[in-house]
């Protein structure tokens, strides 16, 4: 995020202006400050879903929740590699990756390698992998724009792509993330305060089934306040499965939170 | 991976259930654990700790480096594990890297805390020599000699005994460097600074097999997971960072439940680690 320099945009990119040099806009005593787009601490970002995204693909999902897009394709099942060992269940491969300029600085997004495997490890929970015996599924998801709380958008986007493209699954996966800021607990966070948080909590889940598929904790937390945010991103999640659902079944899928 | 019969399978299964486990443990005792410290003489500490089978190297080299320039009053440390393919055939080329970035990434959440550097478990800004010119970065490397299930945990106990082993040189800054230029350091060689390591975390991971869940795991019992979670813990209590594994979902009722269990169960591994590091240390300086 060194790029606060060059002010004037060289490439296609609408993300946010770096916050380099301005300082910390909330204190940790401070409880009434505004988010700077102005949400209430637990109200999410309006999300977009749309599917069949891409026509090439079995199933695809395009999501965009504020300055975060994400376009995710789903291939297949298709046969396994030749080296691949017999297996009895199917197999899922996921790849993350961002474009160029999904950051403010060019080409950052390949910091976030582990993001793959937490995405296979968010989905194969759900997905009945012994419908496709022999057969790998793939899922790509790129990162078209990264504003926040990308991995959730990622996985929440994933899992409606494999629902498009009709692989069996037990449940949509939804995912919702909170940072911790001094005392407070704010979900859904923009990259701005992501790179303030103290801590964050990522969940992801079953709603219908009320199970967590993936649960990352980064930072210092009691355990009231791991309670606390594991309540808020229930409730977003079943909330958020409720617009996807609504995106899943309308001709037109339109819908906003 | 390890490849049991569906008999050795239902006699791990239902030993688990019964809590008596094939090795005799109950479902909540760790295996004895052994731990070496200066175990390379060209790191700036290191540690080797084994569970049972499992065994692992931790090594800390400190070197000189710019910081960040965001962070400009805060050091670097990298965590990387290597899974040696003397363990397992499977590590060969690279079959391991996987299971290696899983780990990297597991520590260096446990270990570095949240963005702001807040709940870290080493402190940046003890790294940092003359801010905005010179840090010390650190690199912590796991070595994975042998694999016999729990790796995370046994990696997280090398590293903190690692840390504890490790003597920072004393740095002389050369005065009269001003503005942009880079000061003149003098690396000391004789005088060395002790880290605190009172803040690292233990890891502990809770395997659930079956309706149960176990510590300190086998790779035979790990093989039969529906899920594990690492929840790493500090001497206050705290939750520094936690991963799940393992498909399955959860209840979350079941996690806060494993939160509450591997608290009681850090609190112990912390005490046990502490005198073996301290009965490590002594033992070193004898010899």
């Amino acid at each position: 995020m060194a790029g606060k320099g060059g002010a004037a945009p060289s490439t296609y990119s609408p993300s946010p202006t770096t916050q380099k040099t301005k300082s910390r806009i909330f204190g940790n005593d401070d409880v009434d400050w505004v988010r700077s787009d102005g949400r209430e601490f637990h109200q999410c970002r309006p999300a977009f879903f749309k599917t069949g995204a891409v026509n090439a693909a079995a199933g695809s999902a395009y999501a965009e929740f504020g300055n975060t897009k994400v376009i995710v394709s789903v291939f297949g099942p298709r046969e396994s590699k030749k080296a691949m060992m017999y297996s009895d269940i199917g197999r899922l491969n996921c790849n993350v990756s961002y474009t160029t300029f999904a950051t403010p600085v060019r080409g950052q997004g390949s910091d976030h390698k582990e993001f793959s495997s937490m995405l296979h490890k968010a989905l194969e929970g759900a997905i009945i992998l012994e419908t496709f015996p022999k057969t790998t599924v793939d899922v790509f998801a790129l990162v078209l724009e990264s504003g926040g709380s990308d991995l959730p958008v990622v996985i929440s986007c994933a899992s409606l792509a494999l629902a498009d493209a009709g692989i069996m699954m037990y449940d949509l996966v939804t995912s919702v993330s909170v940072s911790g800021l001094g005392k407070n607990l704010v979900i859904d966070p923009i990259l701005e305060e992501e790179s303030y948080q103290d801590g964050s909590l990522m969940l992801t889940c079953m709603p219908s089934r009320y199970e967590v598929t993936q649960l990352t904790i980064t930072g210092e937390w009691s355990t009231p306040k791991i309670n606390e945010g594991m309540q808020i991103c229930l409730d977003a999640c079943s909330k958020l499965a409720v617009v996807m659902r609504a995106c899943l079944k309308g001709p037109d899928s339109t819908l906003e939170e | 991976m390890v490849g049991l019969s569906i008999g050795e399978k239902h006699f791990i299964q239902g030993g688990i259930a019964q809590d008596l486990r094939s090795d005799g443990r109950k479902r909540l005792t760790t295996r004895p654990i052994y731990v070496e410290t200066g175990v390379i003489s060209q790191a700036n500490g290191s540690a080797r700790v084994r569970m049972g089978a499992t065994d692992v190297i931790a090594s800390v080299k400190a070197e000189l480096g710019r910081p960040n320039a965001l962070q400009p009053d805060k050091g670097k440390v990298v965590v990387n594990v290597d899974c040696s393919p003397t363990a397992a055939p499977m590590f060969e080329g690279r079959g391991g890297e996987e299971l290696s970035a899983e780990l990297s990434v597991a520590l260096q959440c446990c270990l570095l805390g949240g963005k702001s550097g807040s709940g870290a478990g080493i402190d940046l800004s003890s790294l940092v020599v003359v801010e905005g010119k010179i840090c010390w970065d650190l690199y912590i490397d796991g070595l994975v000699v042998s694999s016999d299930g729990n790796l995370l945990d046994a990696l997280g106990a090398a590293i903190k005994a690692a840390l504890s082993n490790t003597g920072i040189p004393k740095v002389n800054v050369a005065a009269g460097a001003s503005g942009d230029e880079q000061p003149e350091v003098d690396v000391s060689d004789e005088e060395f600074l002790q880290f605190d390591t009172s803040r690292v975390p233990v890891i502990v991971t809770l395997t659930k097999v079956g309706r149960h869940y176990i510590v300190d795991a086998t790779s035979e019992e790990e093989s039969q997971m529906s899920s594990a979670v690492s929840i790493s813990i500090n001497r206050q209590g705290h939750i520094c960072g936690l991963t799940k594994r393992g498909g399955a979902g959860l209840d979350p009722s079941i996690i806060l439940d494993m939160i509450s269990v591997a608290k009681t169960v850090s609190e112990q591994l912390i005490n046990t680690l502490d005198s073996h590091i301290a009965a490590a240390e002594a033992g070193e300086e004898e010899s």
